[in-house]
C-alpha cells in the first residue's frame, strides 16, 4: 500500500503542473483573439427635398413592407432636381376688373399625385402641389422651414403694378384632415414664412390661388415670381 | 515563497466562466479587420410607417483561427455586444463555410456547429448592418467578435 502512495500524489503534482501549463497557453489563444470592429458612419445624415408645382422623384423604395434580413436598397433611389417653374394665372375680363369679386387662379401645374404615396392629391388645374420632406439622425424636433421670396408688385411691360398682396391662397388635399402643413395666407411681404416640415417627416398641400380684384390697374399682363426656398438646421 | 493557494481554484472558476460565455476566436485574419461603412436611409422618404432604419453593407474575408479546437467538436458564435448607438442589427450572407444568420446586439448566432478539421475556418461574408437613424448622433465604432463553445 505505501509503495502505492506516491502515485497520487505523482498524479496531483501532474495535475498541477498541467493546469499551470494550461494558463499561459489560455492566454496565448485570448492574446491572439481580436474583435473586428465597423465604424458606423451616416452617409446622408440630412436630405431636403422640396417642390411646388412639378418635381421629380426617381427611384424604388424599401417601402412598408421591408423586413430585415436581407434589406433589400436601391441604390439609384433619390429625389431628382426639376427646373419647371409653373405658373398660377388668371384673366380678370375688362368689365370684372377692381370689382371686388374675386376671381379663382389656375395653375399649368400637371403634378396631381404625391410622390408621398401615389395617390391623386390635388386636383388640376385649380390646385397647385407643395410638398417635400425632411430626413436627419438624431431623435430631435426640429423643422425645415420654407420661405416665399417675392418682389412688393406683379409687373407689365410698361412698368405697371399690382401689389402682390391681391393674391392669396386657401390650402387643402383630396383626403387631408386637420392642419395644413402650407396653410392658407396671402402674399403680404417680400419674404413670408409659408409652412415648415418636420425633422422625418414628408409634408404636403395643396394650394388653391385666388385673386382679390381690389385694385383697378392698367390694362396688360402682369408677371411676378415668387421663389420658395427650404432651410433645414 | 510559495504560490498562492488560491491559484488553482481561479484557474477553475476561469475556465469555468470562459466555458460559459465561449472562449473568444482569433479572428485577426479577417479582413478589413477595422471597416468604415457608410449608413444610408433604408428608406429615403418618411412615408408616416416609422421606418427611420440606416442600413450599410459591406463584404468581410472572415478567417477563424480554429487551430486550438481541431479535431473537436464545437460551435462558433458571431457576438454583437450591446453597445452604442444601441438598437443595432445584423444580417450576413456567406458562401457556404459558415452559416448565415441575423444577430440583433447583445446577443450572438450560430455561424458553424460541427468537427473542426482545419486550423483556421475561412468564408466571404456579406454583412448588413442596420441602425435606428434617430439614435445616430456622430459615427460609432461597432465591434463584433466570434466565440468558441466546444463541446
Amino acid at each position: 500500500m505505501n509503495g502505492r502512495l506516491p502515485r497520487p500524489d505523482n498524479a496531483r503534482r501532474a495535475a498541477r503542473y498541467a493546469a499551470l501549463a494550461f494558463l499561459p497557453t489560455s492566454l496565448a489563444v485570448a492574446s491572439g483573439a481580436h474583435a473586428f470592429t465597423i465604424t458606423l458612419a451616416p452617409a446622408a445624415p440630412k436630405t431636403v427635398y422640396f417642390q411646388v408645382g412639378v418635381g421629380t422623384f426617381t427611384g424604388t423604395y424599401c417601402r412598408r413592407n421591408c423586413t430585415v434580413p436581407p434589406i433589400l436598397q436601391s441604390g439609384s433611389s433619390a429625389p431628382g432636381t426639376n427646373t419647371t417653374i409653373n405658373q398660377v394665372s388668371v384673366s380678370v375680363s375688362a368689365n370684372a376688373v377692381g370689382n371686388g369679386t374675386a376671381q379663382s387662379m389656375t395653375t399649368d401645374s400637371t403634378q396631381a399625385s404625391s410622390f408621398f404615396d401615389g395617390r391623386a392629391f390635388c386636383t388640376l388645374p385649380t390646385q397647385l402641389y407643395i410638398g417635400g420632406y425632411y430626413r436627419t439622425t438624431g431623435n430631435g424636433a426640429n423643422t425645415a422651414l420654407v420661405t416665399a421670396t417675392l418682389a412688393a408688385s406683379l409687373m407689365d411691360a410698361a412698368g405697371d403694378t399690382i401689389p402682390f398682396s391681391q393674391i392669396s391662397w386657401t390650402s387643402g388635399g383630396n383626403g387631408d384632415a386637420g392642419a395644413e402643413p402650407f396653410p392658407a395666407g396671402s402674399f403680404t411681404g417680400t419674404s413670408i414664412g409659408v409652412g415648415s416640415i418636420a425633422q422625418n417627416h414628408w409634408a404636403e398641400s395643396c394650394w388653391t390661388f385666388s385673386y382679390k380684384n381690389t385694385v383697378v390697374p392698367a390694362a396688360g399682363t402682369y408677371t411676378g415670381r415668387v421663389t420658395y426656398t427650404i432651410s433645414a438646421p | 515563497m510559495r504560490p498562492p493557494s488560491v491559484s488553482p481554484f481561479c484557474i477553475i472558476w476561469l475556465a469555468a466562466a470562459a466555458a460559459h460565455a465561449g472562449t473568444v476566436v482569433d479572428d485577426s485574419g479577417t479582413l478589413p479587420y477595422n471597416a468604415g461603412l457608410a449608413m444610408r436611409w433604408e428608406q429615403l422618404e418618411p412615408d408616416g410607417s416609422g421606418n427611420h432604419r440606416m442600413v450599410g453593407t459591406l463584404q468581410l474575408r472572415v478567417r477563424l483561427n480554429v487551430a486550438p479546437w481541431q479535431r473537436h467538436n464545437g460551435h462558433v458564435y458571431l457576438v454583437l455586444p450591446a453597445q452604442q448607438p444601441g438598437d443595432i442589427s445584423a444580417a450576413w450572407t456567406t458562401q457556404g463555410r459558415l452559416l448565415p444568420g441575423h444577430v440583433v446586439a447583445g446577443s450572438r448566432a450560430l455561424v458553424y456547429a460541427g468537427l473542426i478539421t482545419t486550423p483556421f475556418i475561412e468564408d466571404v461574408v456579406q454583412l448588413t448592418i442596420t441602425v435606428d437613424g434617430r439614435r445616430m448622433l456622430s459615427t460609432y465604432p461597432v465591434n463584433f467578435r466570434f466565440e468558441m463553445d466546444e463541446n
